[in-house]
C-alpha cells in the first residue's frame, strides 16, 4: 500500500529529477524529525525507566526498581480503573456520535444549519479544558442545580453526594470534551460514502438496518477506528476531569504521572509511561488481530486514500 | 558530553536529563535563545527575582525609592517542589535571576547540590535582630552553622470553618484538628490538601495525640509515613473527607459551593470567602498549627556577577520595615522583622486600621507559634515514600 507513491516517484525519476530530489529531501527531513522528535524521547523514556533515582540524582546502574515501584496493588488498580473508565466513556461517545455523524453527513442538506453545527463541533477546541470542566461543579455539587431540583421536588431529603467528586462525575466531565474527537472522523468517512451505494442497496431491497450494517458500517470503519483512537488515547492522559471533578476521591493514571514527577521520582514516572506504551501497543495489536479475523484488517484504512 | 558528578559521586540529574533531552533540544531552541537574551540583558541597577506569587507586592515603588534599584519579579508556583528543582537544576534559573524565593526547607537539597551561595550576613543590617527561633527554625537551618537563606515571612496555617452552622466559637477561641479529621458532626463535609501535606497533617495529629512515635511529621521515615497514611486511609474510608484539593481556586470554590463545613486551607482562601459574604473563620487551634516560611537565597551563579552588593541591598530591604508592613496588610502574613514594620507604619502615619492589622500579626506570633514542633518544609528526605503512600491514600 504505502509502496505505491514511492514506486511512482522512482519511475518518474529520469524525467523530473528536481521534483524527486525535493521529494527525497522531504522524506529524509521528516524521517530525521520523526527520529529526533518521537523515537529519541521514547528511547530516553525507556532508558530512564531502568535507572535508579535517589534524591536529586540518578544512579547509573540498570535497575528494575522503578517497575517494582509501579507494580504494586494500588498503582495497578489505578491503571485498570483508568482503562475501564476510558473504555466506558469511549463506548458512550461512539453510541452518541455515530447517529449524530450519520445524520450530519447524510441526513442534513448543505446549508446554514450544517455549517453552524460544524462550527459548534470546532469551538470546544478553542476553549480552556479546565473552564469547560469546572462548569459541572455548580451543577453536580451538594448545593448544585440537580440537588436543588431533587430536594425542592421532594424526591430526596438530603443532597445526593455521589453526583460530584465521584467516578460518575468523571464520566460526565469526559463526555463533552471528547465528543468532537469521535464525531469528526466518523463524519468525514461517512461523507465519503457514495450516495449511489446507499441507493443501490435500497434498490436491491435492503432494509435501512441492513444497509446500515452491510454498507455504511463497513465503509465507515476507517473513521470509527480513527475516532476511537483520537478519543481514547488522549483521554487516558486526561488529568482535568479527574482533578476537578474527582476531588481526589478517584485516582487516575494522569494524576499518578503528575505526582511521581512532583516527587522527583522520574524513573518510576518513566516506568509508568513505558508500561502504558506497552498497553497501547498490545491494544493496537489485539484490535488489528480482531479486525483481521473479521476480514477487514488490512483494508481498514483503504478508505482514507480516496 | 562530560558527565558531572555530585558530591557523593552520583551522576547529577541535570546531566542525565540534559543528555536525554538533547533530541528535544532542537524544538526548544526559541526558549534557549530567549534565555540567552535574558542573560545578556542583565543590567546593573535591576534585581531579577523569581518567587511565589504571594512574595510580590502590588507595586514596587517603595523598593525603588528606598534602594534606588529596579525590581523585575517573575512569579513561580514554588509549592510545586519538583517543578522548582527542575527550574533551578535543569533550566539553571541562577543564570537568569539574582534572588530565588522558595518554601523554606526546599533550599537544603539545593545547598547540598552546590546551587546556593553562602550568605555574608555582615552585609545585612536587618538580619542580626531576627529572632533565633526563626533564623534557626528546622526548615531554614541546614545544621552546618552557616547561613544560606533569609526568612522573608511566615504563617501558622490551620483550617477554615463555618462557626454559625457548626455552633462553634470564633477565633481567638481555640478549636482542635478533630473537627477536620475525626468528627461525626463533620463527616463527609471536610476537605484537605491533595498532596503530601495531607500525610504530614496525619503525622502531626498522631504525634500530638501520642498515638504514634513520629519524629518530624514534615520529614517522616518510610515507616512513619506509612503509619500516617494508614490513619488517613482509615478516616477516608470512614467517609470523613468530601474532597482533596490541589489548587487555591478549589479551596475557595469548596466554601462558596457549600461542599464543606470545615476545610484545611490557606488563610487567603478564608479572606476571599469572607469577601464573598460567607461566614467563615480561620481557626486558631489548641493542639497545633502548620508552620511554614518563605525564604530567599542568592543562586551560586549570581554570587559571581558584579551586582552582588546590589543583591545584598535588595535582601536587606526585604528584611526591613516597609516590606513587612505592606505584606502584613496585603496578605496577612508575618514578616521576619515586624518590629520594623510597625515602626515604619507609625513613622509614615498609616491609618489606624492598617496599623491594627500589623499589630495582629505580632500577636499571632505569640498565639499561634507557641508549639514550634510542626514546621513544614517543601522537601522531605524520602520524597518517594511520601509519594507512594500518597498514591495509596488517594486510591483508598
Amino acid at each position: 500500500m504505502s509502496a505505491e507513491p514511492i514506486a511512482a516517484g522512482t519511475t518518474a525519476a529520469p524525467r523530473r529529477p528536481r521534483a524527486v530530489s525535493l521529494e527525497r529531501a522531504a522524506v529524509a527531513a521528516l524521517t530525521v524529525l520523526w527520529v529526533v522528535g518521537v523515537l529519541l524521547p521514547i528511547l530516553s523514556l525507556i532508558v530512564i525507566s531502568v535507572l535508579q533515582g535517589r534524591g536529586l540524582s540518578f544512579i547509573w546502574t540498570v535497575s528494575f526498581q522503578p517497575y517494582a515501584d509501579i507494580f504494586v496493588d494500588y498503582r495497578i488498580e489505578t491503571v485498570l480503573r483508568t482503562l475501564r473508565i476510558v473504555a466506558v466513556v469511549t463506548a458512550i461517545e461512539f453510541v452518541l456520535a455515530f447517529p449524530f455523524a450519520l445524520w450530519l453527513a447524510k441526513g442534513l442538506r448543505e446549508g446554514w444549519t450544517k455549517s453552524i453545527l460544524l462550527v459548534f463541533l470546532v469551538v470546544p477546541f478553542f476553549l480552556s479544558p479546565a473552564a469547560r470542566t469546572i462548569v459541572w461543579r455548580p451543577i453536580l455539587g451538594r448545593e448544585g442545580l440537580i440537588n436543588t431540583a431533587l430536594m425542592s421536588s421532594g424526591i430526596t431529603d438530603a443532597p445526593v453526594d455521589w453526583l460530584l467528586f465521584s467516578e460518575f462525575a468523571i464520566h460526565i466531565g469526559l463526555i463533552g470534551p471528547y465528543f468532537p474527537s469521535m464525531v469528526w472522523p466518523i463524519f468525514i468517512s461517512v461523507s465519503l460514502i457514495d450516495d449511489e451505494l446507499i441507493k443501490a442497496s435500497r434498490d436491491l431491497g435492503a432494509t435501512a438496518a441492513q444497509t446500515l450494517r452491510h454498507v455504511v458500517l463497513p465503509l465507515a470503519m476507517p473513521g470509527i477506528a480513527a475516532g476511537v483512537i483520537f478519543t481514547a488515547i488522549p483521554m487516558l492522559g486526561d488529568n482535568i476531569a479527574s482533578t476537578l471533578l474527582g476531588g481526589g476521591q478517584v485516582s487516575l493514571i494522569a494524576e499518578g504521572f503528575d505526582d511521581l514527577i512532583r516527587a522527583m521520582n522520574f524513573p518510576a514516572a518513566a516506568a509508568l509511561g513505558s508500561t502504558l506504551l506497552g498497553v497501547f501497543i498490545l491494544t493496537a495489536v489485539l484490535i488489528g488481530l480482531a479486525l483481521r479475523r473479521r476480514g477487514g484488517g488490512p483494508d481498514i484504512f483503504a478508505g482514507m486514500k480516496q | 558530553m562530560s558527565i558531572k558528578k555530585t558530591r557523593d559521586g552520583k551522576i547529577s540529574r541535570r546531566t542525565v536529563i540534559k543528555g536525554a533531552a538533547m533530541g528535544a533540544a532542537a524544538f526548544a531552541a526559541p526558549s534557549l535563545i530567549l534565555g540567552g537574551i535574558r542573560k545578556a540583558r542583565a543590567a546593573e541597577g535591576t534585581i531579577r527575582m523569581m518567587g511565589g506569587p504571594t512574595v510580590a507586592l502590588e507595586d514596587w515603588s517603595l523598593f525603588e525609592k528606598e534602594t534606588g534599584l529596579k525590581m523585575e519579579f517573575t512569579p513561580f508556583h514554588v509549592d510545586d517542589v519538583g517543578a522548582l528543582y527542575n527550574e533551578i537544576l535543569v533550566n539553571e534559573a541562577g543564570e537568569r535571576f539574582d534572588l530565588i524565593n522558595t518554601l523554606a526547607g526546599v533550599q537544603k537539597n539545593l545547598v547540598q547540590q552546590g546551587m546556593v551561595a553562602e550568605l555574608d550576613t555582615a552585609k545585612l543590617k536587618n538580619y542580626a535582630a531576627i529572632s533565633d527561633t526563626i533564623k534557626r527554625s528546622p526548615v531554614l537551618y541546614a545544621g552546618d552553622n552557616k547561613d544560606w537563606s533569609v526568612p522573608l515571612y511566615y504563617n501558622a496555617d490551620s483550617f477554615g470553618y463555618f462557626p454559625e452552622k457548626l455552633g462553634l466559637p470564633r477565633p481567638p477561641d481555640a478549636l482542635d484538628w478533630d473537627l477536620l479529621l475525626n468528627s461525626e458532626q463533620t463527616l463527609g463535609q471536610t476537605a484537605l490538601d491533595g498532596d503530601n501535606i495531607a500525610l504530614m497533617i496525619g503525622g502531626m495529629y498522631l504525634k500530638n495525640r501520642g498515638l504514634a512515635e513520629i519524629g518530624d511529621p514534615a520529614n517522616m521515615t518510610a515507616s512513619e509515613v506509612n503509619t500516617a497514611a494508614n490513619f488517613m486511609i482509615e478516616r477516608k474510608q470512614a467517609g470523613q473527607f468530601r474532597a482533596l484539593w490541589k489548587t487555591y481556586d478549589e479551596q475557595v470554590a469548596n466554601f462558596v459551593n457549600g461542599e464543606v463545613l470545615v476545610q484545611r486551607c490557606w488563610e487567603p482562601a478564608v479572606k476571599e470567602a469572607k469577601a464573598k459574604g460567607l461566614d467563615v473563620e480561620y481557626a486558631t487551634c489548641k493542639d497545633f498549627h502548620i508552620n511554614w516560611m518563605h525564604a530567599t537565597f542568592i543562586p551560586v551563579q549570581a554570587a559571581e556577577r558584579d551586582n552582588l552588593d546590589e543583591i545584598y541591598t535588595a535582601i536587606d530591604w526585604f528584611l526591613g520595615g516597609s516590606y513587612a508592613a505592606e505584606l502584613a496588610v496585603l496578605r496577612g502574613y508575618t514578616g521576619s522583622r515586624m518590629d520594623l514594620g510597625l515602626a515604619f507604619a507609625s513613622d509614615n502615619d498609616w491609618p489606624q486600621d492598617k496599623i491594627a492589622q500589623i499589630e495582629a500579626n505580632i500577636v499571632k506570633v505569640d498565639t499561634k507559634f507557641s508549639n514550634p514542633d510542626f514546621w513544614i518544609g517543601g522537601a522531605p528526605d524520602d520524597l518517594a515514600a511520601y509519594d507512594a503512600e500518597m498514591a495509596r491514600f488517594r486510591n483508598a
